[in-house]
Parts: structure tokens; sequence; C-alpha cells
């Protein structure tokens, strides 16, 4: 599919929306409860973001294949990144990341967020290590993980920079590991 | 039209739910009347009727009539082990002779039609109609969009795997897809 027909089929899926604030909010108040369960043991945070995200990752791309009327697969992974960006995170958070820095095998992608709905208000604690620990919003690593996996696809996903943190972008790197191969059905004896 | 059942499969292999609408013609032993849902049945003009309805006989559970022995139970996760497995062939053959991203749809005996619709997260969607009804592929679409994802998946109690059938049997569920598939049957017999 063509980047222009998978941005119009972002712009035309239209949904209810939610208020930002009411979102940003309560995910803000997750990630705060989660660093005072895990007495700031950032690394333990990151990976419980991850995973909340991988368990609604699994859910959410029912979701999507409803909602952006999907009736095929990509062909490709580079296919794959442009429905991403601009399919599924305009529909659920109405942002378009860019698509950069892809490896000559096709098989690596970076989604350059330039703006982050579930960072707004946000400041890292001033504790020394936040800064350097803390992926805030790591749990968008676990719903491509998770929506990506019932689609056949293992993936590996992390951020790795955060203007959270100081940096000048919001990078999350994509790697696609394996094609799942289709289950069969059990031999009958 | 006429729908004999409708069946899901999840990307296990499993069938995590079925439905029967039309009483197998006569399994010894069996209460098929209590057993089954009042048959879906239309003919044009004619209004909902399950007993007199000529359709009945050319009904595809008559093909199976000769494992008459086996339990009902038995035989209707046969059944759906035995649709499983037929489509999944279909389906790979079409593929290998059609390429990746041809698809199977549908098949048609002396019979029955069966009808088949595959989402991309390898939910398999299977129907059983009267020869004569035109794809359903859309139907089974409707349904993964509308009660599939609004009832099942986005039930938070319900299990993200479905081992077994566990949350699919939800009261939302059953009551809307009996709904769409009245609709849809009364919306065509009025024609």
């Amino acid at each position: 599919m063509s980047a222009s027909k998978a941005s119009r089929l972002g712009e035309e899926t239209r949904i209810e929306k939610v208020n930002a604030e009411l979102v940003v909010l309560t995910y803000g108040t997750i990630v705060a409860q989660i660093c005072k369960d895990f007495e700031k043991d950032y690394s333990q945070v990151n990976k419980q973001l991850d995973k909340m995200g991988y368990n609604i990752g699994l859910r959410l791309i029912e979701d999507y294949l409803a909602k952006s009327n999907t009736m095929r697969r990509c062909s490709n992974f580079r296919e794959t990144a442009e429905m991403i960006a601009k399919v599924g995170f305009k529909i659920f958070l109405n942002v378009t990341p860019t698509i950069t820095n892809w490896t000559s095998d096709s098989k690596q992608f970076s989604l350059v967020f330039d703006e982050n709905p579930l960072a707004d208000f946000v400041e890292l604690p001033d504790d020394g290590r936040a800064q350097d620990e803390l992926w805030f919003s790591n749990i968008l690593c676990g719903v491509l993980r998770g929506a990506l996996e019932m689609v056949q696809m293992q993936v590996e996903t992390h951020f790795i920079s955060d203007v959270l943190r100081g940096n000048d972008t919001t990078e999350m790197r994509v790697t696609l590991v394996r094609y799942i191969d289709d289950e069969l059905p059990p031999e009958d004896d | 039209m006429v729908i004999y059942s409708f069946y899901i499969f999840d990307r296990h292999t499993e069938c995590i739910y079925s439905k029967t609408w039309l009483p197998p013609p006569s399994v010894p032993g069996a209460t098929p009347q209590q057993q089954y849902d009042a048959p879906m049945i239309s003919t044009t003009g004619a209004a909902v009727n399950s007993a007199s309805d000529p359709h009945q006989h050319s009904n595809p559970n008559a093909l199976r009539s000769g494992r008459s022995a086996v339990s009902a139970a038995n035989k209707a996760s046969d059944d759906a082990k035995l649709i499983f497995g037929t489509v999944f062939s279909l389906r790979n053959m079409v593929r290998k002779l059609g390429g990746e991203d041809d698809a199977f749809i549908s098949y048609r005996t002396a019979q029955y039609k069966l009808h088949y619709y595959e989402t991309a997260s390898n939910l398999r969607f299977v129907m059983l109609t009267d020869t004569g009804t035109l794809s359903m592929r859309n139907v089974m679409h409707q349904i993964y969009i509308n009660l599939w994802c609004e009832y099942v998946v986005k039930n938070p109690l319900s299990p993200v795997e479905h081992k077994g059938g566990a949350g699919v049997r939800n009261e939302l569920f059953e009551l809307g897809l009996n709904q769409f598939i009245t609709g849809l049957i009364g919306r065509t017999g009025s024609q």
C-alpha cells in the first residue's frame, strides 16, 4: 500500500475521542504508582510498563483491525511500519510518528515522536536516576510488541531517546525478529 | 436463505465458538428440539418456520448421519475439527496456487455452502448455509467488528486466549449474534 493511502486511511477512520488530559493523568498516575510499588527500581518499572502494554496490545490489535478495516496483511515490514505510524498511532493516539533510520535489510526502523500525548505535563523525578533509567512511555513498546505478535510478527522494541530525559527527540527502535508461522492443527491419532 | 451453523476458530486452531441453528434430521436417542436453538430459516416470503420446512431434508447434517453411534457432543467437536482441517488445507492450497494474497472464500456442495473469513490476527470464521446464499464474507466481517471486538475483546474480564471457548459465550455476544442473524434472515426473507 502506498504511503499516501496509508495516511488517508488513518485520517478517514473516525472514532470517538476521549479527553486527552484524562488519558495523560491516568497514565501518569499509573507510572507514579508503579514507581512507588517497585521502590524506584526503574528497570523493573520499565519492565512492568512493557508488560502492561503487551497485554493491551494483544487486544488492541483486534480493535485496530476492525477500525482500520484491514482486510489483508502487509506484504513487507516497510508497509507494516507505515501502517503502524500512519494508521495505528493516528487512530489511538492521534499522532503520526516519523519513520526513519531503516537498516539496509529492512528489519529495523525508528519511530520518532514529534509529540507524545502520554508525556504532556510530565517531569521526571529529580532523584538522579530517573533521568537515566526510566522510560516513561515504555508502555508503547509493549503495545507494539503485543499487537504485532498477534499478526504473526515477533519484534523487539525499546526506546533509545526521550525528550523527558533531555534528549532532542523521542525515538523508539523496532526490530523484526521473525515472522511467526501458522499454528497447525494437532495430528489426529 | 438458511443458515445452518457458525464456527469461530482461534489462532491455536481450537474451536472456541460454535452454534448450530438447524437440528440434525433424526439422531436416535437425542432430543434435538431441546438441544438446539430455534432454527433460522426463511424461504422467500415465508415466516421463520422449522419442522415443516422443506429445506430441512437437504441440510448437511444428513451427510453425517452414518455416524449416529457417536454421542452428540463428540460429534459436534469432531465436526468442528473436520471443518477446521478442511478450511485450513483449502486456505493453504489456495495460497500456494494463487499467491500469498489470495484468500479462500467459500466452497459449495450439492447440499450446502461453506463460507470462510479470516482476520489478520488469524481468527477464522466459518458459516454453513444453503447453496443459494450469496457471499457471507461481509456478514462475518461485521460479526468480527461489531460483536467479537465489542463484546469479547473489549470485555475486560474475558481472557485474551479463549482456551476451551472461555470468555466467548457471554450473554451480550450470544444475544448480539442471534439478533444479527435473525435480522439478516428477516431482511432477505421479506424481499
